[in-house]
């Protein structure tokens, strides 16, 4: 009859087991093993393919989700904003037009509706910046103030977005007004902010009614025949009106001069623009064209302007740089000005510039160089023409 | 001698079958732990494009077959909205020939900024209220009224003033909300799966696309094919990487029972939004087809007057058997009104 060994104490048992050493892993174990590791990359494998297909929308801020949370977080700072611009009625942070700032009572339908109206984007927007307060008689606000970044922008003004931000917009505040004793008439003013008053200037000038009236209130603005429309500082202003009535026009106006008031007065980086001499030039042909102007990757911030010497017309271009790199595009240009069949000689220097002229296809170039200083006539059909304009220009015979 | 095992003695492999039984018991239950709770945290009602098993709503073909003795596409040029509508659509066999009694239909105007009409960036008013009258002359029971623009909705169709035309003429107007929305599902160049605003389609027996005619920043124009592009949900400036190919693709997502494009004042600039009006060039014009890519072809080369080898997109759309851009090719009519 067999018998059994007395089991061993626990503490043997623990000793023996602590300095075990497993000599061959079994082969249900090996297996089982292999079967998690393949489920684990096979789990890897299914998020990396199916992820590669996403619609961030499904994670996008629901605003309704928060309302359970307004109270709470009321009067916290991150609120504080928001409470100053729909008067501290509302409190969910990321809703930039609040349901409850209805218009008054006395306002038109168009007003009142455009209030609720204004919960109906697509995606909440981070309410950032000051709301856009006017004090002006007759108008009431139509709903709060919007505000869009860069990325956000395409939301306002969709397929026009790039256009904007390539000149580096930072914000968008636009906020819509009644006007009382109208039965619709509203005005709805837009304020792009630029990272400079330059980018300012460059969509400005690209967006430019060439029939605009000139807008004795600031430089760079015209009024069209719906709206004023003016850079200041960093800032584009667009006002905009409902139709072309006589007292919505006035009222936009009033908004403009408002506007201009209210925006600080700021010309950095523009001071080559005025280089460009004033005599023959078409009013308001300026433009400024922030990067690969005429193609070339080494012209940049350049200001470009018409010129009409009795019906003959002049393209002429400028851009202000370090002496060095003013002389590396002078080069450069000269270099690719002969290539493609084109053909480009030197000039004799004037007062100190090089001077290079180059025909492409029917069209002359005359390009200067002196100091920091490039710049040009463009696309000319008359080679004497232009290179009198550039003689007298170098010379100082054109202001 | 002792040969049977302790029932804690190590196996040669080193474990017990009692802890072997342990450890995969702890395993089984840890992975069956985790698919549970992962079904329990599934949303199977989110649509995560790729991910579903269930594949997305294929629009049906709204399109009726071709008349031999009709033309497919009507010009007609005048002053007055209303007439110069109603002159393309007598010239293409008048609205009954598209629409019948009882039909429910969707019109999809471009409602996507918070523009006055004056301005040109927005279907006009009086191009719905004469579309619309004609629609219901025709014995149509329903008429609803749809679009998606990303901003504001309700500011874009009261600023637009299609809200009062709709409140005028007692149209359906369905705003985009959460609820409106389910995938879409189609085989595009570049529209595969996307978020789309399907409510009005679940109701649509026909379906009119009008358009305006205009300058657009980024794929040089926007007219009917442009159009479908408010239809889609999400953030669908992602396609603007794209532009040519997803507007080629809506010739392939959408075939409306009939398109018009609204050049009576036409967006020549600074579009899509515009905002002068030295932007907007009176061309008294309005063109009705079935053909979407004819329609446009004849909207760029004549109305906004441009050169139509630069617009991708029609190229892409014709190459792909989805319209003729070779809109002289085509049985038309060119009438005056």
């Amino acid at each position: 009859m067999p018998v059994l060994d007395a089991k061993p104490p626990k503490v043997e048992a623990k000793r023996n087991r602590n300095q075990f050493v497993r000599p061959t892993v079994p082969r249900v174990e090996r297996i089982s093993s292999f079967a998690i590791l393949l489920l684990i990359a096979g789990i890897g494998a299914a998020i990396l393919i199916k992820g590669r297909r996403f619609d961030p929308n499904i994670y996008s801020l629901r605003p309704d989700a928060l309302k359970s949370t307004s109270k709470a977080v009321e009067g916290k700072s991150a609120t504080l904003r928001m409470g100053r611009d729909n008067g501290g009625t509302e409190g969910t942070p990321s809703e930039s037009a609040p349901k409850t700032v209805a218009a008054p009572a006395a306002e038109t339908s168009v007003a009142g509706e455009y209030a609720e109206a204004a919960t109906g984007s697509a995606s909440a927007k981070p309410a950032t910046g000051e709301p856009m307060e006017i004090a002006l008689p007759g108008i009431k606000p139509m709903g709060n103030t919007e505000f869009y970044s860069s990325e956000t922008l395409y939301e306002k003004i969709d397929g026009r977005a790039p256009a904007y931000v390539s000149f580096n917009i930072q914000q968008l505040r636009s906020r819509s007004f009644s006007l009382a004793g109208t039965t619709a008439g509203y005005v709805d003013v837009y304020e792009y902010r630029f990272d400079s008053p330059i980018n300012a200037f460059g969509l400005f000038a690209q967006e430019r009614d060439p029939k605009g009236k000139p807008l004795e209130i600031t430089p760079d603005g015209y009024a069209s025949e719906m709206g004023f429309f003016f850079r200041q500082g960093s800032v584009y202003v667009q006002i905009i009106c409902s139709d072309q009535d006589a007292k919505t026009l006035a009222t936009a106006r009033a908004i403009a001069e408002n506007r201009a008031k209210a925006l600080p007065v700021d010309d950095a980086g523009l001071a080559a623009r005025r280089k460009l001499p004033a005599e023959g030039m078409v009013a308001d042909s300026v433009t400024f064209v922030p990067e690969n102007a005429l193609g070339q990757s080494f012209l940049n911030n350049v200001f470009q302007a018409t010129y009409d010497f009795g019906g003959q017309k002049l393209t002429f271009f400028l851009m202000t740089s370090t002496p060095d790199a003013a002389a590396a595009a002078w080069k450069s240009f000269r270099a690719f000005s002969g290539k493609y069949g084109g053909t480009a000689s030197e000039l004799p220097d004037v007062n100190g510039a090089k001077i290079f002229q180059a025909q492409n296809f029917d069209k002359w170039k005359i390009i200067y160089q002196r100091e920091g200083e490039i710049g040009g006539v463009i696309d000319a059909t008359d080679t004497s023409l232009a290179r009198s304009f550039i003689e007298k220009y170098l010379q100082g015979q054109l202001h | 001698m002792n040969t049977q095992p302790d029932a804690n003695e190590p196996e040669p492999s080193g474990v017990s079958r009692r802890e072997f039984l342990v450890r995969a018991g702890a395993t089984g239950a840890l992975i069956a732990g985790s698919i549970a709770a992962g079904k329990a945290l599934w949303q199977p009602d989110h649509f995560v494009p790729g991910f579903e098993a269930q594949s997305g709503m294929a629009l049906k073909n709204y399109k009726l077959d071709p008349s031999k003795v009709l033309p497919s596409m009507a010009i007609a040029h005048g002053a007055e909205h209303e007439k110069v509508i109603r002159a393309a659509m007598t010239a293409l066999g008048g609205m009954e020939r598209f629409i019948q009694k009882g039909d429910v239909v969707m019109i999809k105007p471009n409602v996507a900024f918070d523009r006055p009409a004056a301005l040109a960036a927005t279907t006009h008013p009086d191009a719905l209220r004469a579309v619309a009258k004609l629609v219901r002359a025709a014995g149509a029971s329903k008429i609803i009224i749809a679009d998606n623009p990303i901003n504001s909705p309700t500011g874009c169709f009261i600023k637009s003033g299609l809200r009062a035309v709709a409140d005028e003429l007692d149209l359906t107007l369905l705003y985009p909300e959460s609820n409106s929305f389910g995938p879409l599902q189609l085989d595009g160049e570049i529209l595969k799966h996307w978020t789309f605003f399907n409510l009005p389609f679940k109701r649509a027996t026909k379906v009119i696309g009008l358009a305006p005619c205009k300058d657009h920043n980024l794929c040089h124009a926007s007219m009917t094919m442009k159009n479908w592009y408010g239809l889609l949900g999400g953030r669908r400036n992602q396609f603007h990487q794209h532009i040519h190919s997803i507007v080629s693709d809506f010739a392939l997502m959408m075939k409306p029972t009939l398109v018009i494009l609204d050049g009576m004042n036409v967006l020549m600039s600074n579009g899509p939004t515009g905002g002068r009006l030295s932007d907007v060039k009176h061309m008294g014009t309005v063109v009705a087809g079935t053909d979407m890519v004819a329609v446009d072809s004849y909207g760029y080369t004549h109305l906004l007057e441009r050169d139509l080898s630069e617009l991708t997109y029609i190229h892409k759309a014709h190459d792909r058997g989805l319209g003729n851009k070779n809109w002289k090719d085509i049985f038309y009519k060119e009438v005056q009104a």
